[in-house]
């Protein structure tokens, strides 16, 4: 996200990581009891994982995610009118990327050849890869807590 | 203020992360979307979604933590 943030900059996209509640919270980064606390994680996380992107932290009780959907590890992206033109409940870099190109290179150059175009909704089911090493790494660093927790919630 | 009283859950279980899971809920595509404060990680000073989208063309919001 970080490289579709950065190759998308300079046709005025903007991007943020929200920062929201702990999912799998273990005892290195347990849930979160106070907003000092919630921005020491979101500060180690950007150290972590670098985030390059400005990170946002949202109210100690989730005003924003739940208000959104409060998955884990959503995307949104926004208009300028702030009306949600995607929204995904899982992020994958390459959906965020076609979805970026479909707006900002491909409509409107459809525009541009003479289409009258007009706005609908569409849902589809697309395809994420997953990397359930590195999904468990990250348990593995929030602490073994998480990662038993984790497995005794999927029957592993 | 949130409806959900245990959103900073204190384990990973279903009857805590489930609840949470309502994405079917959330804003619709095309409409204006509700507006929230936000915290700027680097200062702590506050700030509203708005302000973010309202500087771009488009913005790109990516909701997340640690795992």
């Amino acid at each position: 996200m970080n490289a579709i943030a950065e190759r998308f900059a300079e046709q005025g996209v903007g991007s943020i990581f929200l920062y929201t509640n702990e999912a799998h919270p273990g005892e290195h980064y347990p849930h979160h009891t106070s907003m000092a606390q919630k921005f020491r994680h979101a500060q180690a996380l950007r150290e972590v994982y670098n985030v390059t992107r400005p990170i946002l932290v949202d109210a100690l009780e989730g005003d924003c995610h739940i208000a959104y959907g409060s998955m884990p590890n959503m995307t949104w992206i926004f208009n300028q009118r702030g009306i949600p033109i995607y929204k995904s409940d899982w992020t994958d870099t390459y959906s965020v990327e076609q979805a970026l190109r479909y707006f900002i290179e491909e409509t409107p150059a459809r525009r541009r050849a003479g289409a009258r175009l007009a706005p609908f909704r569409v849902e589809r089911l697309e395809y994420r890869q997953q990397d359930r090493a590195a999904f468990y790494r990250g348990l593995e660093r929030n602490g073994p807590k998480a990662v038993k927790e984790f497995r005794a919630a999927m029957g592993e | 203020m949130s409806q959900i009283t245990n959103y900073n859950y204190e384990a990973f279980t279903p009857e805590n992360y489930l609840p949470l899971m309502r994405f079917d809920e959330s804003p619709s595509i095309g409409v204006p979307a509700p507006d929230f404060p936000l915290w700027r990680m680097e200062d702590q000073s506050q700030t509203h979604l708005s302000e973010y989208w309202s500087q771009y063309r488009y913005l790109v919001v990516e909701f997340g933590s640690f795992t």
